[in-house]
């Protein structure tokens, strides 16, 4: 959980603690297959996948954007959140939990961004940020912003 | 061609009652943990909710990506009526404003209408046009306060 973060402390240029996941398995799709009830079988079913030439399934873009918001909430306590944007750039296929050397940097995202802005706005003291969640291998997953209204010391 | 006579259509609204177990099971998925003492507390009990300053239990920033997936009958019914080929549809990016907070209890009455439609040209193919559908959707609490706004673009390849 964040701790409480002010507006003061905060400047233009200042990176974001960054956030790595854990590498997204077969397991973690299914899991949020049910928590979402996006049941797409694109998420989970090798044989659907099958038919349109694909060699495994994909995470769905809300499960990295949701890792992503989980990377935003450990900096910033959810409460100051005023709005999440993402462009989805880039498919995230799982690893292979019987050959992780080689496919874990593929399903492990890391979470970075950068405050960009601060303005008083509406009564609001707003810093914006750019964030991006890449996997280990350089692929870029998600671009977007947040805009976060922090108390003044 | 993008048809711009989409834009304006509304649909039916869903209706999705916040619960904590739902909210719980999304914190899970989203924080990859399979125990609930394992993610923020602040999803899962009220006590620390409320001594970090909530009113009570907050569901995670994406949670309600599952009011039109299990309040709704989920995105098809839109798809089908905006006669989007669902073989060339991509999620092209989502957008959310926090306008109040949700709690467990809350009853979000959700309104989805489409705000843009446009065309952009392919930058390896001239000629060959992507169509971007901007859906947006107001989600409003029982008390009648609206607690986030979201847009979600989708793209036909």
């Amino acid at each position: 959980m964040a701790k409480e973060i002010y507006y003061n402390d905060v400047n233009v240029g200042d990176d974001m603690p960054s956030f790595t996941s854990d590498p997204i398995n077969r397991t973690h799709l299914v899991r949020y297959a049910g928590a979402s009830g996006d049941f797409n079988p694109l998420h989970h079913d090798n044989t659907f996948v099958a038919m349109f030439g694909m060699e495994r399934v994909i995470s769905h873009g809300m499960l990295v954007m949701g890792i992503t918001g989980r990377a935003i909430t450990d900096w910033i306590p959810q409460k100051h959140l005023k709005s999440f944007k993402v462009r989805f750039s880039g498919m995230t296929e799982p690893c292979d939990l019987n050959d992780m050397d080689n496919t874990s940097a593929r399903a492990t995202l890391t979470v970075t961004g950068k405050v960009v802005e601060k303005k008083e706005e509406g009564g609001d003291n707003l810093v914006v940020c750019e964030v991006q969640t890449a996997d280990a291998l350089g692929g870029v997953k998600i671009t977007g912003t947040f805009s976060a209204a922090l108390p003044k010391k | 061609m993008a048809d711009k006579s989409k834009i304006g259509t509304e649909f039916e609204p869903f209706v999705f009652e916040v619960e904590k177990g739902k909210i719980m099971e999304f914190a899970l998925a989203i924080s990859q943990k399979e125990g609930r003492d394992q993610v923020d507390q602040i999803y899962i009990d009220s006590a620390t909710a409320k001594k970090e300053g909530y009113k009570d239990i907050i569901p995670p920033p994406t949670f309600q990506t599952c009011f039109a997936l299990w309040g709704g009958g989920g995105l098809m019914p839109m798809i089908t009526a905006l006669n989007i080929n669902l073989g060339r549809l991509l999620h092209g990016e989502e957008e959310y404003d926090y306008l109040a907070p949700i709690h467990p209890g809350d009853v979000i009455t959700c309104q989805t209408k489409v705000k843009d439609v446009y065309e952009k040209e392919k930058k390896n193919k001239p000629g060959k046009f992507m169509e971007f559908t901007v859906l947006e959707t107001e989600m409003k609490n029982q008390k009648g306060e609206v607690v986030i706004k979201a847009r979600s673009t989708l793209v036909e390849r």
